[in-house]
Formats: structure tokens, sequence, C-alpha cells
């Protein structure tokens, strides 16, 4: 019961006014209630989702359809692991996940090196770049997809297409649909990871430059030697965050192709919703693949975090 | 080796002067200590000397060359910073190594050098650790290897046991003196501890306000303090400042008390004070006398009993607190009075205006 | 007659270093550089937000011009559209329309394209939802993620740290995971399309979050104050509540405000879980495309309504922002 620690001093400065055994009791009281409706939300809200969720996972319910849930065995598990479309969802997501958030980073370290150092309206301009990442989701991706229209959207009009006819059609070509979410993307988010970075940066003494240049250490040096090492932290937080993040996507994606052309730009996310909400609404399959997507995001996660502790340790 | 020269060198961030005009000269192989208050000046003329700031005007030059605009690789300097500046990716061994790697030399040199220099040091033990995993003494030592590895011409260190723990200061300040016996080597060390400067100096230049006080050996600095602010900043505590009115051959000092002038004094107080005959009189708490004769009388104030010595406190005169040394371990008691003298070859005196010391008129030539 | 030494000499700070090597017309020109770079980005930044602005401000034919335009006489046309259900006037109608003069500003607009005004559309109750919604959830989760984050890091709760990495773990979830048994529980209990269900699914999921800064910023607060209010006499509840939370302020109010971004930006779970009498806005904004063609102009109004209180925030807020956006690596005001 006296996992509870307090200041053992203080005990005995109260001693007289109220007994230390009602103290500990009064404190373990708080700290109960102070948990209590996270604990009743998470366990409402997370806990029992997950575990009905999983249940149903082994059932070939339909919400829409009057009959109980039957069970099937792993029968909606087989369906997904055997089912070429399901894969390539996950291709899908996956290689969004990678093209996105290497262009993310490599634009946002970038930016952060070059802009490190102080300059008239440094301020002003990290404010105007934070507005992007603010946004919602679905309504940046409402405007670009006006942005991205071949015949009026000033995307291709910036890019020097003139002409209707070879402009190219962003969110209809199956080979571009994928780049115009990572388009989209990129933008909202590289300045986060430079605003990370930046942090990073300005952290850094510059007495250990001063050194390097004493010693005559090359520009090379000490950007792999003293700028690398101290940023690494921020920068990989910033990079498993975005990867995260970049699995999950849905709003963007759906807001700018619902999925399509075809299913070319259809992630686990959207084929999930499209599996419980429309159609024939499979609330047994969807609880299955559901699963499946849980664990595979927990497997990435816990390689990231391996690979994060291990950069910050060292 | 090298002389280092000086030529006003000046200092300024935006309108504010940092240093104020500067000559100095700093002989090759001498110690020497930049000391001063925080801001005073004394980091931003080593950091000139090293090329890590650049001068607003004036001129440096090792030996004859000419290095005011030159890269700080290019000066042949090692700097050792107070916060050890060491690559905490790298082991000891291979910071150590960097600035010869760097200069292209021989794998076999490299490696030689390195171990001489751990040798010196003593810290062959810890060369495969990375510096992270070092003590603060271990750190600055491996520092300390790193600045000797390339056999600089000059020395350049900015209060480097600053970061370091009150057992580890006492232990590297001899080292490093011991060093530069060894070395014969040139350096320029910054501290804003007096008590560093005195030990380790051959001369001490004090700063204060972006303005040299007063540039000279420890003794001298000790006992002929150029102006108050010298007077007050050397020893701990600083020398007893007493304001006082001269006249006709004798002193007279709030309170009461009255003190008999030496001979050798007078000429200089008659002539070199105004009218009222305003002066500041100093001395150091070891220069006083407690005696049943003395001149001089105060009420006990507070005593410090250390042991060996005491620190008597007395109360001059209201807010006029004067400490004295002495050799007895009783202490007297709050409120006595004292009767004390002051030796006549240790007494200085000071003008009340300019704050600079007043020079016996014998000695002028 | 004592000399004090001076206060030290307050140094101007220099934008750039002094040394030796970087000295001279180039550190001045970088700053330079550097500063357009800056600009450009900023504006490639901004540039959709611009422009979506613009289109709001567009007539239809306007809003899809061949080139695009640059310069345009404004309207509110677009606004106009957003907040009303209008229907065709056929020829004949048009003729007694134009000779009335009791029509408003805004059906003078909707004249123009042969309409006229026959009531509300649902995007002024949809905004109101989102606000009633995203507020209370915020205010929940901020007020419940406080208290958490206090006992989380002032006492040793077992299996403190598992739970923590559980309760952070929610945000790794794609949304739609969670909704599908969250949509048969809400429908069973009768939760579905409710203002209190998106209200508390809103606040479970920032309080993963929440919680996991605000301990952040709690665990930077020295324990020392409250042992020294202990010591003095306070209680527990009183020393959390005079000294913690006042010196948490700054955490909480960049808490708050990430917690009321990510409720009002919310379409995933709205899109899911509600249908009419809760659906907030970002579920309907796309569904703007729908009505009889695709009005740019109307979308754009509706996408700038809904971003305009988001701007305003990040701005006025945006050092709270930057902290809690860099999960409180950038520490200065």
């Amino acid at each position: 019961m006296s996992q509870i620690s307090t200041v053992n001093s203080v005990e005995t400065a109260r001693a007289q006014r109220m007994p230390s055994k009602q103290r500990q009791v009064s404190d373990i009281r708080i700290v109960q209630l102070f948990i209590l409706p996270t604990i009743i939300l998470l366990i409402l809200m997370n806990i029992f989702p997950l575990i009905y969720s999983l249940y149903l996972s082994f059932t070939n319910y339909s919400v829409i359809a009057d009959v109980p849930p039957q069970w099937v065995g792993l029968q909606n598990y087989q369906t997904i692991l055997s089912d070429t479309r399901f894969w390539q969802n996950f291709a899908t997501t996956g290689s969004y996940a990678l093209v996105s958030v290497v262009f993310q980073t490599l634009i946002g370290f970038g930016l952060a090196l070059l802009l490190r150092e102080k300059f008239r309206g440094k301020g002003l301009i990290t404010t105007l770049i934070l507005v992007p990442m603010m946004l919602s989701p679905i309504v940046v991706a409402v405007f670009w997809k006006l942005m991205f229209n071949p015949s009026v959207g000033i995307f291709n009009y910036l890019l020097g297409y003139t002409n209707i006819n070879t402009s190219p059609e962003w969110l209809g070509d199956a080979n571009l649909a994928l780049w115009a979410i990572v388009i989209v993307d990129v933008w909202m988010w590289s300045p986060f990871v430079m605003l990370l970075c930046l942090a990073g940066l300005s952290a850094i003494p510059e007495y250990l430059y001063e050194a390097a240049s004493i010693d005559r250490a090359s520009a090379w040096f000490q950007f792999r030697r003293i700028t690398l090492p101290q940023v690494m932290p921020l920068l990989l937080i910033a990079v498993l965050f975005r990867t995260i993040e970049a699995f999950k996507q849905f709003d963007l994606a759906m807001g700018l192709t619902s999925g399509g052309p075809g299913d070319v730009t259809e992630t686990v996310s959207i084929r999930l919703y499209k599996l419980a909400f429309q159609g024939q609404y499979d609330t047994g399959m969807s609880s299955a693949l559901a699963y499946v997507i849980l664990v595979v995001i927990i497997a990435v996660s816990n390689l990231y975090i391996r690979a994060l502790n291990k950069a910050r340790g060292s | 080796m090298a002389t280092i020269h000086l030529n006003q060198v000046e200092k300024k961030f935006g309108d504010q002067f940092a240093v104020k005009p500067l000559d100095m000269t700093i002989h090759d192989g001498e110690f020497i200590v930049l000391l001063g208050p925080s801001g005073c000046g004394k980091t931003t003329t080593l950091r000139m000397i090293s090329g890590l700031e650049a001068v607003t005007s004036g001129q440096i030059l090792f030996g004859e060359r000419d290095v005011t605009w030159l890269h700080p690789s290019e000066r042949d300097i090692a700097f050792v910073f107070q916060f050890f500046a060491l690559y905490s990716h790298l082991t000891a061994r291979e910071n150590i190594a960097f600035p010869l790697q760097a200069q292209g030399e021989s794998r076999d040199m490299v490696k030689k050098r390195v171990n001489e220099v751990a040798k010196m040091l003593n810290i062959e033990h810890v060369l495969n650790s990375r510096p992270g995993s070092l003590s603060g003494g271990d750190q600055q030592r491996v520092a300390l290897a790193r600045a000797l590895v390339r056999r600089p011409a000059a020395f350049l260190m900015d209060e480097p046991l600053g970061a370091l723990d009150a057992e580890f200061r006492d232990t590297m300040r001899a080292e490093i003196k011991r060093l530069h016996i060894d070395q014969h080597a040139t350096t320029v060390y910054v501290t804003h501890d007096q008590i560093e400067a005195m030990a380790m100096g051959d001369r001490i230049v004090v700063m204060s306000n972006a303005v040299v006080q007063q540039a000279a050996t420890p003794t001298d600095v000790y006992h002929n303090p150029a102006n108050i602010f010298v007077a007050r900043f050397i020893g701990s505590p600083g020398m007893n400042l007493i304001p006082a009115r001269y006249q006709g051959g004798v002193l007279y000092f709030d309170g009461g008390s009255v003190y008999t002038v030496p001979d050798d004094w007078k000429s200089t107080l008659a002539a070199d004070l105004g009218s009222d005959g305003r002066v500041i009189v100093g001395f150091r708490p070891e220069a006083a006398q407690v005696s049943s004769e003395g001149q001089l009388v105060a009420k006990t104030y507070a005593n410090d009993l250390h042991g060996g010595y005491t620190m008597l406190h007395l109360e001059l005169d209201k807010d006029q607190i004067v400490h004295i040394r002495t050799n007895r371990e009783t202490s007297y008691n709050i409120g006595d009075l004292v009767h004390f003298d002051v030796n006549p070859t240790m007494v200085r005196f000071f003008h009340p205006e300019t704050e600079m010391a007043l020079t016996k008129r014998d000695n002028r030539s | 007659m004592a000399t004090q030494s001076a206060p030290p000499p307050s140094r101007t700070p220099v934008n750039y270093s002094t040394r030796v090597d970087k000295v001279g017309w180039r550190p001045q020109a970088g700053s330079i550089v550097r500063t357009i770079v800056a600009v450009i980005i900023a504006f490639i930044m901004l540039l959709p937000v611009i422009w979506m602005g613009m289109t709001a401000f567009k007539s239809l034919p306007d809003a899809v011009s061949v080139p695009p335009k640059v310069f345009f006489t404004p309207t509110l046309e677009g606004f106009v559209n957003l907040f009303t259900q209008r229907r065709q006037l056929s020829d004949a109608e048009m003729e007694a329309y134009r000779a009335r003069d009791d029509l408003n500003w805004a059906q003078d607009i909707v004249l123009e394209r042969q309409q006229t005004i026959i009531g509300r559309s649902q995007f002024a109750q949809q905004l109101t939802n989102s606000v009633i919604i995203a507020g209370s959830s915020t205010i929940l989760s901020v007020v419940f993620g406080v208290l958490a984050a206090y006992a989380f890091s002032r006492f040793n709760i077992p299996g403190k740290d598992d739970l923590l990495f559980f309760i952070l773990s929610q945000r790794m979830l794609p949304a739609v995971v969670v909704t599908v048994p969250i949509f048969l529980m809400y429908k069973q209990i009768g939760l579905y399309d409710t203002h209190l269900g998106m209200i508390l699914l809103y606040t479970s999921f920032n309080l993963s979050f929440s919680v996991w800064l605000l301990k952040g910023f709690i665990d930077e607060i020295p324990k020392e104050y409250e042992e020294a209010a202990l010591v003095d006499g306070y209680t527990r509840l009183q020393a959390f509540r005079k000294i913690v939370l006042p010196q948490a302020v700054t955490g909480i109010a960049a808490t708050t405000v990430f917690s009321a971004i990510f409720s009002w930006n919310e379409y995933a779970f709205a899109l899911m879980l509600t249908q009419e009498r809760a659906r907030t806005a970002p579920p309907s904004i796309p569904l703007i495309l729908g009505t009889g063609g695709i009005e740019w102009s109307t979308i754009a109004a509706g996408s700038m309504a809904f971003l305009i209180p988001v701007v305003i925030v990040t701005f006025a807020l945006r050092k709270h922002l930057l902290r809690g956006v860099t999960f409180g690596a950038i520490r200065k005001g």
C-alpha cells in the first residue's frame, strides 16, 4: 500500500497537526481520484472496444444484417492474408509512408540547417510556417483538389502547363495520384520536422564549433561529429512521429482521391473504412483487418523506438 | 614559442566597448593571467588573441608575424575551453589525436605523441573511454592533452577550472602550472578567481570595465596595487580602505583615531592631496598589529577563528569595518575596544577622486 | 567611499559570429540570402491557403477561370451559397424578382445566378456543433489530463510506466480501428450521432496526448515548492492548486491549444459516428462539392470559415504552440 512515496521529513513537521498515517491515506485518495476519470475513459473508449473488436474479428457479423454474430474462427484472418488487394493496401501505405517521411525529413532538416542563424523576420516566418500543419487535413485535401485540377487548378499553371491536353492529371492518373498525396503531406509537415531540428540545432553550444575550427576540422567533420549527433534525438522523434502518422493516413487520402483512381491510393485505413461502413458493412472482417493493422503498427513502432533509444544512448 | 604583442587592440559590439584600446606584451614562455570580474573584457581579449573574435581595430603580432586577420587554425595556438569542448562521440584517444590527424601527421607519429601526452597527464587509463563517462577533472585533462599534443606556440585557457569541483580545482591548478614549467610554453590564462591568479601567474593583468587596471607580478599587484579596484579585488579579504583627513603630518579618521604618518610619505601627501586633505588609507589585514599602544582604536564587531589565526573585524566608525589578522587563538568580546597599529612600510594611500595609488615622491625620478 | 565594481557592460547582441573568418561583407550577404530563402519558403507554405482565401471571395466563373485570375472583383457569393439553400428560378419568375425592391443584399447576390433563397443550409449548425464538441472535449481532456499528469508525476503508481505507455499508444492507432466497435457500442446505447457521444470520444482520444504532454511539463516544476507548502501546513490539494497549477500554466496553455485544434480538425470519427444532429463541419465540407456541380467558391468559403479560427489561434498563441509542437523542446518564450 505504501507504494505512494511522500516526503518523510514533512511528516515529522506535521506530526502534531495530523497523524502521519492519515496523511498517507489521504494522499492515496487523491491519487486515486486524480487518475480515476482518465482510467475510466480509457477502459470505456479504448480497452473495451479493443476487446469487443477482437471478439467480433472471429465472427461474420454485419451491422446492417439483423442476425446476431456467428463464430467463424480464423476465417476472416485467412481471407485477409490471402487477398492480394489487402497486400496491395499494405504496400501502398508502406511506400507512401516511406517516400513521404523521407522527403519531409530531407526538406525539413535541410531548411533547419539553412535557417538556423538569426536573420530579419525569423520569428514571423516561423509562425507562418506553422500554419499548414494546424489545418484540418480534410479541408487541406479539398483545396488542394482544386489546385490539382488539370484544367482550372493553379498547380499545373505554376509548373508551366498551359495546354489542357498535356496537363498532368494529378488525381486522376494512376501513376501520379499517390505522388499528389505525398506532395500535400510533405507541404503540410516539413515545417514540423524543421521546427524540431531547429530546436535541436539551437541547443548546440558554439564552443564545440570553435574548438573544431581551431583544430582545423573540415566542415563535413563538424557536421558529422558535432551537428548530427546533437540533432539526432529530435530528428528521430520527428521521423518516428511522422511515420506513425503516415501509416494512419486517412483524411488526406479520403479527401483527395477516396482511394482512387481504382484502388491505387487506397491506404489500409481507407480500405478498413470502406469495409466497415460501405457496401456489405462487414463488421467481422473489418475487425479482423483492424487487428492486423494494429499488430503491424505495434511492430513498426517497436522497431523505431528501439532504434531511437539506441541513437539516444550512444 | 613566441612573444605576443597587442597594439592598441580594441573590441566593440555595436557602440559598446568590450575592450578599450589596449597595449600588452606577453613574453616568450611567460604564464600571464588575465584577471577580473565577469564582463571586464578578459575573455574577449583572450578570444581576440586566438582569432575567435575579430578585433574592431588594432594589431596582434606573434613574434614578427601579423596574425590579426589569420584564422584561428593558422595562428599555431591551442585553446582550452571552460566546458572542455570534447567530441562526445570520439574516445579520449581519438579526441587527443584529432589535431595531429588534421595536420596530416603519420599514424605512428600520432600514436607516439598521444601516448606521450597521456602519460604526462596521467590519463593513460581513460584513453579508450568516451568523454561522457569521465569525471570533470579527467575531461579537462583530456582537453589539456589535446592542446599539448600539437606543441603550439601559445596556450590560451579560458577559465579551465571553472566547471570543476573544488577538490579538482586545487589539483588541476598545480598540474597546469607544472606543465607550464616543463613545457616552457607561453600561456595566457583567463580567470575571475584572484587566488588562482596569484598562485599561477608570472604576471597578472587585472582588468575591469574593458580597461587594464594594472599589469604586474603577483607580488607587485598584492603589495603595490595601482588603484582602489586592484587593492580591493586582490586578496581575501581585500585591502582595508579607510577614508581619512590629512593635516600637518597626521591622519584624522572618523571615529576619533589619529595616526602619525611615516616620514617618507609626508611630502607626497602634502603635495598630492586636495586642499581638504581627504585621502583613502589602505593596508592589508596582516599589515595591522594589535597593540595596547596602538594609535588606532576600534570596537570589536566579529571574530573569525581559523585555527592558526583569527580574522578580527573591527568597527572603526559607523559602516567602516576593518579586517585585521592576528595570531591569537582567542577572540575578543563583541564591543570590546581594540588598539592596533599599522606597519609603516605596508601602508598605502589612494587619491579619493581618481582612486589611483599615490606614489612616494622620493621614488620618482 | 567604497568603490563598487561597475555592472558588466551589456553587450549589444550581434546577429552573426564575429570570428576572424566570419567578419566582412559575407555575413551580411548571408543574412540577406537567408531572409530571401525564408520568404520564398513561407510563400510556398502559404500560397495554397492564400489562394483558397481568394477563391472564397470570387464569383464562380472567376474561381474556375483559365488562366487563374489574380485580380478579380470580390464578392460574397460563396459565403451566401454556403449558408443558404437555394432553388433555381424559371425565366418567368426572374422577371418578377427583378422588379422587386425589397430584396436584401444576400438575395441580390443569388439573383445574379438566377436563384432565390429558400432557407438556411445546415452549415451554420455544423459549425456550431464543431464549437460545442471541440470546446467541451478540450476542457474535459485538459482538466482530467492535468489531474492524471500530476498524479503520475509526483507519485509512484504501480505499473506507472506501462500505464503511461499504454495511454500514449492510443495515439498510434488509426481512428478507423477504434471506430468500428465504438460504432456498435454507440448504436446500442443510443450515443450514435449525439453531442455527448462525440465529446466522450474526443476527450478520451485527446487525453492520451495531453496526459503525456502535461506530465512532461509538470515534471519540470521542482517538487521543493510543494514540499515547502506542505511544511507550511497546506494540504496536498491546496499545494496542487496554489503552487503547481500556476507554474504549469504555459504547459496547460500549450496542451489546450493542441487538444482544441485536434478536436476542431477531426474528420474520421465525425464521419463515421455522426449523421445529422451532431455532425461537425469537417465531414460536411467535402460534400459541398455535390450540390449541383462543383461550386468551388462555396467550398472555398466553407474552408475559410472553418480555417480562420485556427489561423487566428495559431498566430495569437504561437509561443504555446511552438512549445507543444516540439514536445517541449523549444523552451524560450
